[in-house]
Parts: structure tokens; sequence; C-alpha cells
């Protein structure tokens, strides 16, 4: 029982290996077939095992990139989406529930396929996660547009259906803009996989969302060209939520560009996030606008700037939170969590602050 | 002084904000602090507390004020909006190691110029009680944490009580403790005393009574906070799961719930006349929820975070002669309920024309609303939050009288009509309420010291039935174990598993929504704030209402003195002279 007060500091920094974790906890409390693998630093790789991390812990992602291990057994093409299923398949059937693996063929394909990724240098988390959702939805879609090909049934003129990452991930909002000239509204629907908010002080995420759906108007230089005026007109525009995704992941704009240093300087504004969330913002003809939302992995940034720092995650499997630091692994109390959400003094920089939110629908 | 001062940021922070009632203004001297006024920077996330106690010494500051800052813990003289704060000499002063204060409360009734008993809860799970005048009394309970090893995150004397208490742990536990009792030096064994929906009691299993008196396991998650009635006899608990429930306190028996629109619920207060309820969460909404006819009245947004302290003003309400039928119903309703129906709307109803004569007014006074023939209409309460913000809220009667489940989308101001202005309290100077006040004062004494009495008889009579009734209670435990192994999935983890059957379904919580446990958001109407500012640096961690002020906290361990409109210039005077001298 010793361990449920251990604070996460304490933990982190006794840097408990796996086996020291097992014993601690006792495999009882584990969820049972549960495998909680650290990942193996190649060198500032901590951008790419914190979020693989995360989806390897978002349970729909999980379960179909198993799928589509299973389905694809003689497959020969290495790809990143059958790296990627690999290495989630060699976490998911590992004998032991907690230890280290090395995620080498997954890093390497990542390297070659792109050029961003082929350093050694500390990248951006949030990148790393667009590049790879949206890699693995082209390889999908490719897929069975090859397929259909071969079926004979080539219809490229018509859209192409979503894949199962548009499923979990896609959400879409709609731009309302209402011309103030004659009061006519146009809306336009855009998708999205993940959301990025602006970030301010002391506020709640519940509260960057609200205002990524503030009341924007449109004037002077920036006028909108309304097609019933046919002229250049003010008008107010509001993105709001549409479509509300399965696993809606936010992103903290936490990095800014200032002109005068030539670099992304972190703001460590302290962001609240609860564990369980509905959104404000949702539109008038949204479908299912009070979802329920679970918070089930945390992307962390670590230090000052967006080049120099560290990632880790933390991850909820059942009831239990998990932190990942690359090979390191540790169980941490859900109320630990405030220590990741930023500082309210704006005068440190340094700081250990949530940057990329895992939240899954209930139903 | 901080709030006008140097710093960058600090010059946004508002120094004063106007209502209908005039204007509220920062005193700067009345600033209370660690006596060195340097802000704390915080090796602990533990929230700044305040508690208030009036010592009742003949002088003319017989307040005093307690409130804990990282490891420490001060009491000083708390001379309100009058004079300066005199930072230079707390009457007491304690720094603790290890583990640090979260939470405390004096008791009510054993107070004297020479003694009072503070209850100090802390982070690793004990708890203190102090006498931080005598200084010589120190008890520690839960020392060896075998009762509960988490924090502490709320403390209270049970009203009426002069020795027991109740603790809320981060664990979703809740004991009573009585002072008088030892700990003992093993871990309790508990057996089920009561059971029901997400809750359950238990009492402690020993040869000779000893500490806790009961365990009470709530929901799923940390207890964040609770508060008893006015009338002391309901016990309102929210939690990390989102919920408000309301237990009768003695018979144990869950009155009622309400669910966070999402997130937990972190604080909550009950209304003077103990009708409705106030909680603010985690999803930056202060909801109001009635009592007598269980459902969610409204919901107010005006927070840009988590909102970590709601409190009604009972000095700032709008009462009116009550005439119609419905309200008489309502009234008689809350006689049945309970008997005693205490209130400090009193306060409220003296006329604040002449602040100098107030010296001698207790805020202790209290009417029975039920024998005036006056009620409230609107409702004054605060709110404090994460965000560094201060909001205000007036709950009028057009927000109460909405009937159940009428939809609204639109978003209602809760700015008042001229209409109510006139009948606002404390600037009311009508006869009427006056005597109303006056011949009321004879009533409620009578009536608070039933309660008194009331309580203290059933407390000891479920004693009794404690310590008699064990055998036969055995037997049903035997029968509740086996209830339990029937549901958890393995058998052999005994205590982490029974609290999971406890926890409500996230089907349960799901289908709440759209119920008047948990309205659509467009199905209870939303106010605005009727002010929201901006007041400290720091995430906001305590409020507290006073006749003269009000009075702030937060994270820093700077307490701020607001005094209400009319005490301001009085305040002035009184503070170039305590500079002068």
């Amino acid at each position: 029982m010793n361990n449920f007060t251990n604070s996460l500091k304490f933990c982190y920094k006794m840097g408990n290996n796996p086996t020291q974790l097992e014993r601690e906890i006792g495999s009882v409390q584990l969820p049972a077939n549960e495998h909680y693998f650290g990942l193996v630093n190649f060198g500032n790789t901590c951008y790419c095992n914190s979020v693989l991390q995360a989806l390897y812990f978002c349970r729909p992602f999980r379960e179909k990139v198993l799928q589509y291990k299973h389905q694809q057994k003689n497959q020969k093409k290495e790809t990143l989406l059958s790296c990627l299923a690999d290495l989630f398949y060699n976490i998911a059937t590992q004998k032991k529930k907690v230890g280290t693996l090395a995620p080498k063929r997954f890093i390497t394909r990542l390297r070659k396929e792109c050029e961003l990724f082929d350093n050694f240098m500390q990248q951006d988390a949030h990148e790393f996660l667009n590049y790879l959702l949206n890699r693995v939805a082209e390889l999908l879609q490719a897929e069975k547009q090859g397929n259909k090909t071969k079926n004979g049934d080539n219809n490229s003129q018509t859209k192409p259906e979503p894949t199962w990452v548009e499923e979990l991930f896609q959400g879409t909002f709609t731009n309302e803009t209402r011309c103030l000239n004659c009061e006519t509204v146009s809306s336009k629907d855009e998708d999205f996989l993940d959301l990025s908010v602006d970030v301010e002080q002391n506020t709640s995420i519940t509260h960057c969302l609200r205002g990524f759906s503030c009341t924007e108007t449109l004037c002077a230089e920036h006028k909108y060209y309304c097609e019933v005026c046919c002229s250049k007109q003010e008008a107010q525009k509001r993105m709001r939520v549409k479509k509300l995704p399965q696993i809606l992941a936010l992103h903290l704009k936490r990095f800014k560009y200032t002109e005068q240093l030539k670099r992304f300087t972190k703001l460590s504004y302290r962001v609240v996030f609860p564990l369980e969330l509905r959104l404000f913002n949702t539109s008038d003809d949204a479908y299912n606008p009070d979802r329920m939302y679970d918070l089930v992995a945390v992307v962390v940034h670590i230090g000052s700037s967006l080049n120099r720092g560290h990632y880790i995650s933390i991850v909820k499997s059942e009831d239990i939170w998990i932190l990942f630091d690359d090979d390191i692994v540790d169980k941490i109390e859900a109320s630990s969590m405030e220590d990741f959400f930023g500082l309210s003094s704006d005068i440190q920089k340094n700081s250990e602050t949530g940057y990329i939110l895992f939240y899954q629908s209930r139903e | 002084m901080a709030a006008t001062g140097e710093g960058g940021g600090k010059e946004e922070l508002k120094t004063h904000f106007i209502t209908r009632e005039g204007t509220y203004r920062l005193m700067p001297l009345s600033e209370y602090s660690k006596p060195t006024r340097v802000p704390y920077n915080g090796q602990t996330n533990t929230p700044v507390k305040v508690s208030f106690i009036d010592v009742d010494d003949g002088s003319g500051s017989p307040d005093r004020i307690c409130f804990n800052v990282g490891r420490e813990l001060y009491f000083y003289v708390y001379k309100g909006v009058r004079k300066a704060a005199d930072l230079t000499k707390p009457i007491d002063k304690r720094v603790y190691k290890g583990t640090f204060p979260t939470c405390h409360d004096f008791n009510e009734m054993l107070i004297s110029s020479e003694s009072v008993r503070l209850l100090v809860g802390f982070t690793a799970g004990q708890v203190q009680l102090i006498d931080p005048i005598k200084k010589e009394l120190s008890k520690l309970f839960n020392e060896e944490r075998l009762i509960d090893k988490t924090k502490v995150t709320c403390i209270k004397w049970i009203p009426g009580s002069t020795n027991q208490f109740l603790v809320s742990h981060v664990s979703g536990r809740m004991y009573v403790y009585s002072e008088e009792l030892p700990c003992g030096p093993t871990s309790p064994h508990y057996q089920p005393f009561k059971e029901g929906d997400c809750f359950a009691v238990y009492t402690c299993k020993a040869r000779s009574t000893r500490n806790p008196l009961y365990r009470w396991v709530i929901g799923s998650g940390a207890i964040n906070e609770f508060a008893f009635s006015p009338c002391a006899k309901y016990l309102a608990i929210v939690g990390q799961d989102g919920y408000l429930r309301v237990f009768n306190y003695d018979s144990m028996d869950l009155l009622g719930s309400m669910k966070s629109y999402f997130g937990g619920l972190l604080c909550v207060c009950w209304s003077p006349d103990g009708k409705y309820i106030v909680t603010g969460g985690e999803d930056d909404l202060v909801t109001v929820w009635s009592f007598h006819e269980k459902r969610v009245i409204c919901r107010g947004q005006g927070h840009k975070s988590w909102v970590s302290a709601v409190a009604f003003d009972p000095y700032t309400t709008t009462l009116e002669t009550c005439d119609s039928t419905v309200e008489e119903e309502s009234v008689k309703k809350t006689e049945n309920k309970n008997g005693s129906n205490n209130t400090v709307l009193a306060n409220g109803i003296y006329p604040h024309s002449n602040p100098n004569t107030h010296d001698t007014r207790k805020p202790t006074q209290v009417v029975n609303s039920s024998s005036a023939n006056s009620v409230i209409t609107c409702y004054r309460f605060g709110s404090i939050g994460h965000d560094t913000m201060l909001c205000l809220w007036d709950l009028t009667e057009d927000i109460i009288k909405l009937p159940c489940g009428r939809l609204r989308s639109s978003v209602v101001a809760s700015n008042p009509t001229p209409a109510y202005s006139s009948n606002t309290i404390p600037r009311c100077n009508s006869g009427n309420t006056k005597t109303n006040s006056v011949v009321n004062d004879v009533s409620v004494i009578d009536g608070h010291a039933y309660a008194i009495g009331n309580s203290t008889v059933s407390t000891t009579n479920k004693f009794a039935t404690l310590s008699l009734g064990d055998r036969r209670e055995n037997s049903e435990k035997k029968e509740h174990k086996r209830n339990f192994s029937l549901v958890s999935r393995s058998s052999d983890k005994s205590q982490t598993l029974k609290v999971s059957t406890l926890r409500p379904q996230p089907d349960n919580a799901m289908k709440l929504l759209g119920t008047h446990s948990c309205p659509r958001l467009t199905e209870a109407p939303l106010l605005e704030p009727l002010v929201c500012k901006k007041i400290s640096v720091d995430r906001l961690t305590s409020l507290v209402f006073r006749e003269e002020c009000l009075v702030t906290a937060c994270q820093e361990g700077l307490v701020y003195t607001w005094a209400r409109p009319g005490y301001v210039g009085l305040t002035q005077q009184h503070t170039v002279v305590s500079e002068n001298l």
C-alpha cells in the first residue's frame, strides 16, 4: 500500500527500474493483460517515445493497430505503419508485465521516411503526432485504393472513404461567417485530427477551447468577400465544433516564436486540465454536443524551449496512472497531475507542462 | 500593499469593484501574510485557507484570524477594516516539518479570550488539536497514519459538539473522531454500519472504544470539501467524482445528489436559509442546486479556470414579505424538514446606516426564517478560482421560480432590476424589516439552543448502540462480505476492492445527463456574474464574507480584506489614525 502515498516527484527521482515497480505495485493491482514497457531513447527520441506510449494507451487506436498487424501477417513491404504495428504487437505479447523495449525499427523507418526527423535533434512531439497520424491514414488509404484497383472498381472520382485513423481522431468544425452588411451566414466545414489551442496564464483547457471559438471580426484589410453582396464586407467569424471526434487530441500552443530571439520560447502558463471533459464550443447543429470525454494520456514537455528539453508521457490504464520517461516506468497518483499544469509566475521558464492531451469519448 | 505595488503584472489587478450596493475597496493596510510580507513560492501546492473566530474579549478587536501558508500556520488578531494589521506580533506561529497544514476549523462552542480550540489537518493525513492562545494543548490524531495516509482535504467540528469532529481525505473516506478517545496502536478494523447508493458507513471494531468512531466511504476519488447545513442536520459533500451528495448526518441517509457538468467538484456552500447549495468545480462553473426540489436551478459561467471556493453572502440578501401561497408552502416545507431552520439572515436585516453601532452585534445572531413573514428573494454568493478572479453572483427570484425542466437556451443576465435594489439589504432602512429582526432575535436564540441539545443527544445515542450491538453487527458483516466478493473480480485485496464496488458506473453518470441532477447546458439557465475581477497574481484559495468586508486569500499566502460600501470612509479615517500611532 506504500506506493499509494508516494508522490510522483519522489518516485521519479528515485528512477525506479521496472522490476522494482513491478515488485512495489504487486502484480495483483496491475490490470490483467496490460503491459507497461518503457522505450529506449536513441538520442533525443523522447518526442517519439512519449507520443507512441500515449497512442498505445488510447485503447481504440491500439486495437486498430493490432488488428492491422493480424490482417497483414504476410506483408513483405516495410512501412511506418507496419513498424508501428510490430512495435505495438511486441509490447502486447510480452510475457512480463513491465520492462523495456527498443523501438529501433520504428525509429530507423521514421528517419528513412521523413527528412525532418532524420537527425539526432529534439523534435516537436506534436509535429511528430501529426506526421504519424497523417502517414498512417495515407498508407491505409493507399492500401484500400490498391485493393479496389485489383477488384476493378476504380472510382477515383468519389471522396475517399475514411480510414480508421479518421474514424478515431477526426472531428469537424464549422466555420461560420456572418456578413455584417446583409446578415447572411455562410458556413464551411473543416476536418481536424487534433485541435491546437492558444494558452493563457491561469486558465483551464476548457477556457482555451472556448477562446478557440471566440467571435472574430473581419475588418479593414481582412474584410470578407460576401457572395450575396458581391463585395468585400466586414464580417464576424467563429469556429465551433460540429462533429466531436472519438479521441480528442488537444495541442497546447506553448511555443511562441519570438522575432528578437529568433527562436521558439516556451509559455509555461498554468493551464489546468480535468480528468473528465465536455466541450462548450459546439455548434447548434452538432450531432453529439454533450459527449463526455475521459483523459487517457498526456504528453508532457519538460524544459525551457522547443529544441531543448525532454518529453515524457502519463497514461491511464484502467484506473491507474503510469508515467513513461523513455525506458523508465512508474506508477503515479491521479492527484499529482497538478504538477504538470504549469507555473503561475512568469519568471521561471523551465517547467514540466502538459503539451498534448488525449481525451477519449466515453460511449 | 502588493496589489497596488510595483511588480510588473500586478498593475492590472483590481483594487476596487462596484456592485449595486456601492463600491468594495481593497484595504491595503489590512493585508495579512507572513510577517515578512514575502510572497510564498511554494514547495507545496496546499491551498491557503482562512478561519475566523470571535473570542469576545471585550476589546475593540475580538476577532482572530488563522491561515496556513506552506509549512506554516499563523494566528493573528484580526482588526478588520478598522485598523491596520500588525504582522510583527502573531499570537501564534507554527512551522511544521515533513507534513504541511491543509485546513483548519475553530470550535464554536468552547471559546474564551484565554482559550480557543483549533483543529488542523495535514498533507500526510494527520490531525492536530491545538490552542493557539494557551499554547499548551496539542493532541495528535492519526499520528502513525494507521487510519488514513492520504491528505486531509477538509476538517470541521460537528456543529454543537465540543469533542467530535469530521475529517475528509483524498482517499475518498471521512472519519468521525472524538478528541477524548485514543487512536489506538494498530490499524482499525471496520464493520459495516450502513450502506447506500455509492456510499457506506463503517464503525470501528475494537475492545474499547477508540478513534475513529465512524468511517464514511463516499463515491470514487477524493472528497474535496464538505459543509454542514445552517441547521446542522444535513451534510453536503463534494468530490473528485463530480458528485454533490447530501446526507442526513445523524440517520446517515442519502437525501439527494447532483453531478457536475464534467470533472470534479471542488467546493460547496449552503445558502443561509439552507434551501440551496452552490458548488464550484473543474467545469469552470458554479452550480446552484435546490435541496428541496432536488434539482439544478442554474449554472454560472464566468470563471476562466477551476472554481476553488464558493460562499454565500448572508449580509447581502434581499428579503420580501411573504404573500404568495407558493412561498408560504416552501417555507412550511422548510419548517417540517428542519424544525430549527435558523439562518444568519438577521445580519442582513440590520440597517447599516450607522456602521459604528455594529461593534456590539454578533454575527452569530440568527433569525428563524419560518416565523418571519419574509423570504429571501435574492441570494448573493461569491466564487473565486484558479483564474485569480473573484466573481459575485445574484440568484434572483425569477431564476429560482423557473419551472423545472423548462428549456432555456438564452443567457440570463443576473443583473437585477431596479425593483430589487430598493429591497436590498444591507442598505435597506425599511421599518418593516427592522421590527421583524428585533422580534426574531428572541425566537432565534431559543431555536439555536434547541438544535444544539438535539444533536448532542442523538450523537450519544448512536454511541451507545455502537458498543452494545457489536455481536449482531458481526453476523451482518459476514453477509456483506459475501456480497462484496460476488461483485469484485478478485476477492483477495480487501480495502481497495471494496471501494471499487462503490464506484458509480460511468454509465450512470452518462444517464444523468438531461436529468435534474445534471441538465444539459441548454436545459438550465446560465447566469453571468455580477462582478468578475482579477484580484490576485496567483490562484485564489479562500473566500469569507464578513459583516463589514469580504476576505480573500491566494496561494502566495496573502490575505486581502475588501471593505464593503459604507465601511470604506470609516476605515480610511481609522487607518490614518493607526498609522500615526
